[in-house]
Parts: C-alpha cells; sequence; structure tokens
C-alpha cells in the first residue's frame, strides 16, 4: 500500500466533531472540513500564530515555530495550519482560537420592523417604504370557466395585477414556474385557487420566481450580506415584518491571500486564482448561513432573496469578475451598478431562484457599502454639511449634504476590526469593548456580555490608545515608555502593555498590546484622518464647517467619540456633531432587502457621488505622515485634546 | 509710476542657537558660534534680517579614515592619524568655524573602540583647537547610547553640539545634553513631518528648542539633492510662517555625501574625460554646498580646504548686501 492511502481521524473538542482526512493534511485543513471554525487570519502562511489548538492524543508532524512560547509547547499547543495529521488525534481548541458567533447583539432599529408601512435607517427620521425587492403575495384565483377562459399564466399575472399594481408586461417567469402553475393551482380543492407567489424585482420587470399553495405570505425571509475586506457579517430577515431575527459575522477567509484587497487582486492575477478566491468568500457566507438556517429552524429553500454590501474589489471576487482593472490607471471596475443575478449561480446555497441583489459602486475604490451606507444615514437628504466615514480595512469618506456628495477611499488596514492586533477581535461576545486608566494607573474594562475577556475590539483598542496617550505610558510617537507604567514589560520580541493577567482571561494567558500592535492602530488611524484632511482641503473647507458627523465600522454598540479626537483619528470637531452608527455598509444591504425606495436611492446617490483620487494626490502621503503622531505633528490642529491632556500629563503643557 | 513693494512679511524666525562657551561662560572656547536668526529666505534681504552666516564645521574622525580618495587624503596626509593636529590644521590653515569630529572609530565595524578612547580624543581636539566642537556618533543606536553620555559629561560646560537624536532614539542622548549643558542634533532622513515629531518628542521631556538643530540627511549633487533641497526649503517657510517646532537652524552633511559620489572620487585614470580628480573633487562638494545654501542651511560639515575655501567667498559674497 502506497503512504497516500493512510488515513486517520481527527476528533475536535469542544465541539465533539470528527472527519477522517488523509495523512499530511493539516489540522486546520482537517477542521474546515470538520466545519469546525479555527481562527486564522494569514490563511496558513505561519504567520498570525492565532491558530494555537492542543493535541490532546495522537501525534502530529509540526515544523519548528517562534509563535509559540516555550510554554504553550510543553503543553501540547501547536498551530493548526502547520502541522500534519501523523496519526488519529483528540484536537481540542482553546476558546482564544475559536471563532464564535452568535454574540453579536442586533440594534433596536434592525429588530424595530415594519411601523406605519415604513422601515427605518440609522437615524431618526430616515424612513423608507417597506415594499421587499422580492416580496410574497397572497392570491385568490377564480377557477377558469368557459366564459373566463385565461390560460393559467396569464391569469396568475392578471390577479397580481389587481392586487400589486404590477402591469401584466412587467411580470415574467421562468419555465420552471409555467411548467408546476397548472399543477400548483389544481391543488386546491375549494371553490378558489389560493396561491403564494413570490415576485422579485428584475431591473425593471418583476419576475414571478416561485408559486406555492396557500397563504405563507408571513413566510419569506432574506439575507443581507456585508462583504467586507476583513469581516464578512450576514444578516437574516423577516422579508413581512421587516424584522431582523439574527445575525452572524466571520473573518473573511481571503485574508490568508491578503490582508488588503489589492494584494488578493495581485494574488488572483499572479497566480490565475480568482475562482479560488471566488469560492472562499461563497464558503463564508454559506457557513454563516447554515449557522443562521439551523438557529432559526429553517431550510434553505426558505430564503428568497439575497442583497450584498461591499467594496468594488469584494463584489468583482464574489462575481468572479477581472478585478485586474481596479488597481491598474485608470482604475476601471467591470461594472459600477450590477444587473440582478442568481445567487444559486454564484454557489450561495438558497432557493435556487432567489435573486441576488449587489448595491452599486461610486467607483474602483468606492463601493456598495459606501453608497448604501450613505443611503442608511439619509445622507443625501441632509441639509447641512456633513461628513460620513465608514471605518473599515479600507476607510472610506463621504463629504456632503443633498447638493453635493464627494468621496474617496484610504487604506486603513484591519487593525480596528481586531486582525493584525496580537489580541484583537471582532465587536464579539468576550470582546473588551471600552478600557480606561485611572490616574492611579489601575486599569478598569468593559465586556461585551458577560464572563472573562477573549481578547479587544475596535473601539476597546481605540480607547487603549487614547488611556496609554492620557497616562503617560505612552508617548506622542505611539512608543511605549518603560518605567511609566507597572504594566509596561520587555519582551523579545520588544515592549509590550499588560491589559489582563491570565489568570483573569479566558485565554489562560496574558491580554497585551504590543509596540507593534500600538504602531498599527496609528497608521489605521492616520489614514483615515488623513483622507478627511485631504477632502477637506480639495473642497476648501475647515473642520469646523462641518455640522454632523457620522462613523460608521464594525465596533459593535459602543465607541468613545472623544477618544476618537483624543487619539486624532478625527479633525477636532465639536463631539455632540459627531454620531455612531454602526455598520452602516450591513444596514445598506438590510434596508435595500426591505424597500425597493431605499434600493432606488441607493443607485440614485451612487450616480450623484464625486470620487475623489488620493492616490495621485501629493499631499496625502504628506497628511498621512504628520498624521503618524498622537494627536498629530500639528498641535494647534488640537487644542481642546491638549487643554485636556496638560493636566494629567507634561508633555502636553 | 510708482513700482508697488512686492516684499513678503514673515511672522517667524529661525532661532539662533549658540554653540561653544568661552571661559566666562564656564567653557574654554576661544570664541562662539552663533547660527540662526534669518526672518527671511535666504538672501532675501530686502524682506528681513538674513540672520547669521552659515558657518562651516569640517570633520575630523576620531580613527583614520582607510578609503579616502586621493584627491582628499592629500591636504590632510600629514595629520590623518592623529586627529588634533587635524583639527588644528583645519582651523589654523582652511578657516572651520567649527569642528565636527565624527566618532566612526567607536562603531561595532569600525574598531569598536571604547567610550574612554572617544572622550581622549575629543579632549585632545578641545586643548588644540579654540572653536567650538560638533561631536557626532557613529549612527549605531546602541553604541551611541554608551558612548554619547560619556562624552556629554566629558565636555560639560563646553556647549558642544551633539548629535543625534532620532524618533526611535533620543531620550537617552536628549536627556544628558539637557544634563551638561549642550546642543542637540535632531535628525529625521527627508521627511518635514517626521523632523517636527522628534522635534516635539524633545522639547516633551524638557529640552529647550533654542538648543536644537536639525538635521534631514543631506544628498549630493546628482544624487537627491534636489530631496534634501525642497525639505529644507520647507522647514524654512515653515519657520518662517511662525511653525517653533521647525524653526530650528540646519545643518547639512555636504562633504562625506559628496565624496562618496564617484563623480568626486573617482581618480584620474578611471575617468580621464572628466577633468583631473584634484579639482573635481572639491568642485563636487562645492556646488552641493553653494546649492543647498540656496534652501536656507545654517551649518555646513565639509571636507575638503579647497571647497571650504571657495564657499567661505561665496558665503561672503552674499552676504556683503550689495558692497
Amino acid at each position: 500500500m502506497s503512504k497516500e492511502n493512510h488515513s486517520y481521524k481527527v476528533h475536535f473538542l469542544p465541539h465533539d466533531r470528527e472527519i477522517v482526512v488523509q495523512e499530511g493534511t493539516t489540522v486546520l485543513e482537517a477542521a474546515h472540513e470538520a466545519n469546525v471554525y479555527i481562527s486564522s487570519i494569514c490563511g496558513g502562511m505561519a504567520t498570525c500564530g492565532k491558530c494555537k489548538v492542543v493535541v490532546e492524543e495522537g501525534h502530529v508532524e509540526s515544523p519548528p515555530t517562534i509563535l509559540l512560547s516555550p510554554e504553550e509547547l510543553t503543553n501540547n499547543y501547536i498551530l493548526a495550519c502547520q502541522a500534519r495529521v501523523t496519526s488519529n488525534l483528540l484536537i481540542s481548541i482553546p476558546p482564544e482560537t475559536r471563532i464564535e458567533g452568535g454574540q453579536i447583539l442586533l440594534s433596536s432599529e434592525e429588530t424595530l420592523g415594519v411601523t406605519a408601512g415604513k422601515i427605518h435607517g440609522l437615524l431618526p427620521g430616515v424612513e423608507y417604504k417597506h415594499d421587499p425587492l422580492v416580496k410574497k403575495i397572497f392570491l385568490e384565483l377564480e377557477p377558469p370557466t368557459l366564459d373566463d377562459n385565461l390560460p393559467d399564466y396569464e391569469r396568475l399575472k392578471r390577479a397580481i395585477m389587481l392586487k400589486e399594481g404590477i402591469s401584466m408586461e412587467a411580470l415574467e417567469a421562468g419555465l420552471e414556474i409555467l411548467k408546476g402553475l397548472p399543477a400548483c393551482l389544481r391543488q386546491n380543492r375549494e371553490d378558489r385557487w389560493r396561491i403564494t407567489a413570490t415576485v422579485a424585482q428584475h431591473g425593471l420587470m418583476q419576475e414571478i420566481i416561485h408559486i406555492e399553495l396557500g397563504d405563507t405570505t408571513q413566510a419569506g425571509w432574506g439575507l443581507a450580506v456585508d462583504v467586507g475586506t476583513t469581516t464578512i457579517v450576514t444578516e437574516l430577515l423577516n422579508l413581512a415584518t421587516g424584522k431582523a431575527l439574527d445575525i452572524e459575522a466571520t473573518y473573511n477567509s481571503q485574508m490568508k491571500w491578503g490582508e488588503d484587497y489589492i494584494q488578493r487582486i495581485m494574488y488572483a492575477q499572479e497566480r490565475n486564482a480568482l475562482e479560488d478566491l471566488q469560492k472562499s468568500v461563497i464558503k463564508d457566507i454559506n457557513g454563516l448561513l447554515s449557522i443562521l438556517l439551523a438557529r432559526n429552524h429553517l431550510k434553505s429553500e426558505d430564503i428568497k432573496a439575497i442583497t450584498c454590501s461591499g467594496n468594488t474589489a469584494m463584489i468583482h471576487f464574489l462575481l468572479v469578475l477581472d478585478p485586474t482593472l481596479i488597481r491598474k490607471e485608470p482604475y476601471i471596475a467591470t461594472a459600477n451598478f450590477i444587473p440582478t443575478l442568481k445567487a444559486n449561480e454564484l454557489g450561495i446555497k438558497i432557493y435556487r431562484h432567489s435573486p441576488l441583489y449587489c448595491l452599486p459602486s461610486v467607483a474602483a475604490y468606492v463601493g456598495g457599502d459606501i453608497t448604501g451606507g450613505a443611503m442608511a444615514i439619509g445622507l443625501d437628504q441632509e441639509e447641512v454639511l456633513c461628513l460620513f466615514i465608514d471605518i473599515g480595512t479600507n476607510g472610506e469618506v463621504v463629504l456632503g449634504n443633498k447638493e453635493w456628495m464627494v468621496c474617496c477611499s484610504a487604506s486603513a488596514g484591519p487593525s480596528f476590526e481586531g486582525s493584525g492586533v496580537r489580541h484583537g477581535m471582532r465587536a464579539s461576545s468576550g470582546a473588551i469593548e471600552r478600557l480606561d486608566i485611572a490616574e492611579d494607573l489601575s486599569l478598569s474594562y468593559k465586556i461585551i456580555g458577560n464572563g472573562q475577556p477573549r481578547g479587544i475590539c475596535g473601539s476597546g483598542l481605540l480607547d487603549t490608545i487614547a488611556a496609554l496617550l492620557r497616562s503617560g505610558a505612552i508617548n506622542k510617537s505611539g512608543k511605549l515608555l518603560k518605567g511609566n507604567s507597572p504594566r509596561i514589560r520587555e519582551t523579545e520580541e520588544g515592549l509590550e502593555f499588560l491589559i489582563v493577567e491570565a489568570a483573569q482571561s479566558t485565554t489562560g494567558s496574558d491580554m497585551v498590546i504590543t509596540q507593534a500592535d500600538i504602531q498599527n492602530l496609528i497608521r489605521s488611524k492616520a489614514a483615515i484622518y488623513s483622507a478627511v484632511a485631504t477632502l477637506l482641503e480639495a473642497m476648501h473647507l475647515k473642520p469646523s464647517d462641518i455640522q454632523k458627523v457620522y462613523l460608521a465600522g464594525g465596533f459593535g454598540s459602543y465607541l468613545d467619540i472623544r477618544n476618537v479626537i483624543t487619539i486624532g483619528m478625527l479633525p477636532e470637531i465639536p463631539t455632540d456633531r459627531i454620531h455612531f452608527v454602526g455598520n452602516s455598509s450591513l444596514a445598506g444591504a438590510r434596508l435595500s432587502l426591505l424597500s425597493q425606495e431605499a434600493f432606488a436611492r441607493v443607485k440614485d446617490i451612487a450616480s450623484k457621488m464625486t470620487y475623489f483620487d488620493l492616490m495621485s494626490n501629493p499631499r496625502y502621503m504628506d497628511e498621512f505622515i504628520s498624521a503618524n503622531f498622537l494627536p498629530h505633528t500639528n498641535p494647534d490642529e488640537f487644542p481642546s485634546v491638549y487643554q485636556e491632556l496638560a493636566a494629567k500629563h507634561p508633555a502636553f503643557r | 509710476m510708482q513700482i508697488p513693494n512686492v516684499a513678503e512679511k514673515w511672522s517667524g524666525e529661525v532661532i539662533v542657537v549658540t554653540i561653544g562657551a568661552t571661559k566666562e561662560e564656564g567653557g574654554t572656547r576661544q570664541k562662539v558660534v552663533k547660527v540662526g536668526g534669518a526672518s527671511c529666505i535666504p538672501f532675501m534681504d530686502f524682506e528681513g534680517n538674513p540672520g547669521h552666516k552659515p558657518a562651516i564645521a569640517m570633520d575630523v574622525l576620531d580613527t583614520p579614515p582607510e578609503d579616502l580618495p586621493p584627491a582628499l587624503l592629500e591636504p590632510f596626509k600629514d595629520v590623518i592619524s592623529n586627529p588634533a593636529l587635524w583639527a588644528k590644521k583645519c582651523v589654523e590653515e582652511h578657516g572651520a568655524d567649527l569642528i565636527c569630529v565624527k566618532l566612526d572609530g567607536i562603531h561595532p565595524d569600525k574598531g569598536n573602540k571604547s567610550a574612554e578612547e572617544a572622550v581622549k580624543v575629543v579632549r585632545s581636539i578641545l586643548q588644540a583647537v579654540g572653536v567650538p566642537l560638533i561631536i557626532w556618533g557613529c549612527d549605531d543606536p546602541q553604541r551611541d547610547n554608551e558612548v554619547m553620555p560619556k562624552i556629554s559629561q566629558a565636555t560639560k560646560g563646553e556647549r558642544c553640539l551633539l548629535a543625534a537624536a532620532t524618533q526611535d532614539n533620543y531620550k537617552n542622548i536628549a536627556a544628558n545634553c539637557m544634563a551638561d549643558g549642550h546642543n542637540l542634533v535632531t535628525l529625521a532622513p527627508v521627511d518635514v513631518n517626521i523632523q517636527k515629531q522628534v522635534n516635539i518628542l524633545v522639547s516633551d521631556i524638557g529640552f529647550p528648542l533654542d538648543r536644537i538643530v536639525m538635521f534631514q540627511t543631506t544628498g549630493a549633487l546628482g544624487y537627491g539633492i534636489e530631496y534634501a533641497y525642497s525639505i529644507q526649503e520647507r522647514e524654512r517657510l515653515a519657520a518662517l510662517s511662525g511653525d517653533k517646532f521647525l524653526a530650528m537652524p540646519v545643518l547639512c552633511n555636504v562633504g562625506y555625501e559628496s565624496w562618496r559620489s564617484k563623480e568626486a572620487k573617482a581618480p584620474d585614470e578611471e575617468a580621464p574625460g572628466w577633468g583631473r580628480a584634484a579639482e573635481r573633487g572639491p568642485l563636487w562638494e562645492t556646488i552641493t554646498a553653494a546649492t543647498l545654501i540656496q534652501s536656507g542651511v545654517d551649518i555646513l560639515r565639509m571636507y575638503h580646504p579647497k571647497a571650504v575655501a571657495a564657499i567661505k567667498k561665496h558665503i561672503d559674497a552674499l552676504y556683503a548686501n550689495g558692497n
């Protein structure tokens, strides 16, 4: 027997799932096959060290690594992406390595549903008519007689026209619907044919995608998806009530091919691997979908529509469109306005005729996540000058009001999404979401949900930088100052700041923020600041001209606005003008799904927004370097931060 | 017709930094050198005070350099192994305003000499000459952190100019300079924002702004001079516009950078068409210096006596104010 034919059982705890794999398979691959999710950011490049698991029984072949401490090695920790199966295995996955879901809380507007025929945006007063892109229509048809001998299909269309006012010419259906129609109608044993037709918007047409017996109008569900560069979030919605039922998120598995999408585009091009990237994102979406379905006792056929918002490159990956032209001058996307597609064609496992709608892009670097976000906050209806910032792997900035809108995009990196930071994590249960250091250097924090901390999410990281600066633990360059705090200590990799001791964390090891983490976070905030500064300068405006600032991002439910300014991510604007709106990209997808009016508005916004290219702007790099400082290289631009910090810290006097 | 006065009015000026201390001031120097003070763009003296003339510091190495081009070795060949005599020659024969002692020998790859040896060299130069000193480390952060504090203590009271503090390594040298009354060079390679950040960091630990000289690293003619030029020009405009964190005098490393270029050091037999090496090298250094002066420079570190003579003449002419 040849060696390749050896196969072994790998059993994963605490999931209690088992899979049989070939010898030489990595533990990470085995876990994926077993549908056990293991945290992995570099995706098997052995650089992130997030995929630590413990070998309880059996043995693996594992190359030496510096990512595991001597203590971890003696406790049989391995890197799942590097260890190859060479025997039957019992693997336990420690808490910090588990990707646990279902712990993002739904906000009040998400669960509010329809009131007075309207669905609600992210701000009071932003409302759209409840009129889903895909809707279920209950029909009562008169069976044909010799006097009324209209065929079944025309009879169905006539009933829809009478009930919904959709003209018969605008209605279409596929062969499968036609074939099944007579039998479906005649299952009715009563005097009238009672059926429910599912009708989906398809450009200017409406397509009948499904018919079934009886009134099932309340049993129609859709999925809103935020396809982020670092994080993918899916939300399950009831189309009839407009209520969000559940939400689930994961890191985008494409991260193994690069942290930002430019790297991924290069990878796709060089390795001819566009399809691999597409399969990866579809697998993520299907994985999230299966969790949502199981938790809510639904079947995949029940999902009748899906809307996706994401940046232009992510949508290209999703649809297997060639993304290479996006990164080459003159930066042209295949399409800004994506036609209505079938989710099934892309491999998304929902009802086979369900449509997939993508929110439209403005340009190669400003996508549907921004147009959707702008719609969700009603930016295009604002009288006063507004600034809308979506803090993600790309920081997109929109400046404008109902008269005009300009936008730009800056590469901020994934650090505020918890990636590229040693103990960073998404805003889900167990994440430290706020943190403060008191005068006596004692540290306090608040965790999402109950229990002990597993990591630190974006808002907690932002608070951490501000608190370190305020307490004098870091200087204005962000360098940790040994001796200024008993929590600062030296390791082989440099200085780090202790946040939670091993005994208090679920991970069983100290939770720290490292010098490299701090530098990553400062670079991210500098990218956002410099995008805002460059855009303002291009429009000959000052920060004080801005009347409202809307900050979006996957920070969870909380963001300390004052700290956003203290660290210099935003220029000094009175804090009462700044509002945190949460994940606006997902809100854009949700509102579009539930309202044709909202979807039309997104398209309108996409066609009105003017794109401003930062890459060709020499000011941007200069602004970026001067923003790589806390709060900023020009103290005059942050007088109130200096005033506030002067009381605590001599360097600000 | 009356011609309108188009002179710019500037709100700021370059800080004056004093290098060296006389006996009365607690040092042993025969004279001090003041740099800075400009309140106008270089040589636009109808707009403001042009400030002090750029000072010329001639480099002296603590350890005999191995690969000096012959044209550069020639004027110093009798003193090359004796830093004190080398410095004396620079001052007495070539008119150096300052001596810049470059402590190459302490670098781990260039001899790894002890702090005591370095102190001895500096002391011998202090005795040999009456001009103020610039004392420059070896640019190896670890060695500089070991040696420069000893240098600082040994020269306490002399108000030297010590180099260099960088964004990643400023505390040690800045604290010592502060304690021993020296001036400090802050270094940020070709980036005005980082230069300002280093200045803020140094001032955050209490270092006075009027004891800082900025250094952006220098590009020689044909080797990035335009980068150095435009950064220095931006710094000068920022200073004149009132940015107190960029208002310090500027230093350029002209000699070392010029003589690294192949145009300066290629011997006659290698480049017969380029003119005689004995003239070509000094010319390369002269033109580099003359160009950079135009961007706003207060201290020029230079090598060759011929280039020094030419630049001194050039500066005098520029400051003659039409006479």
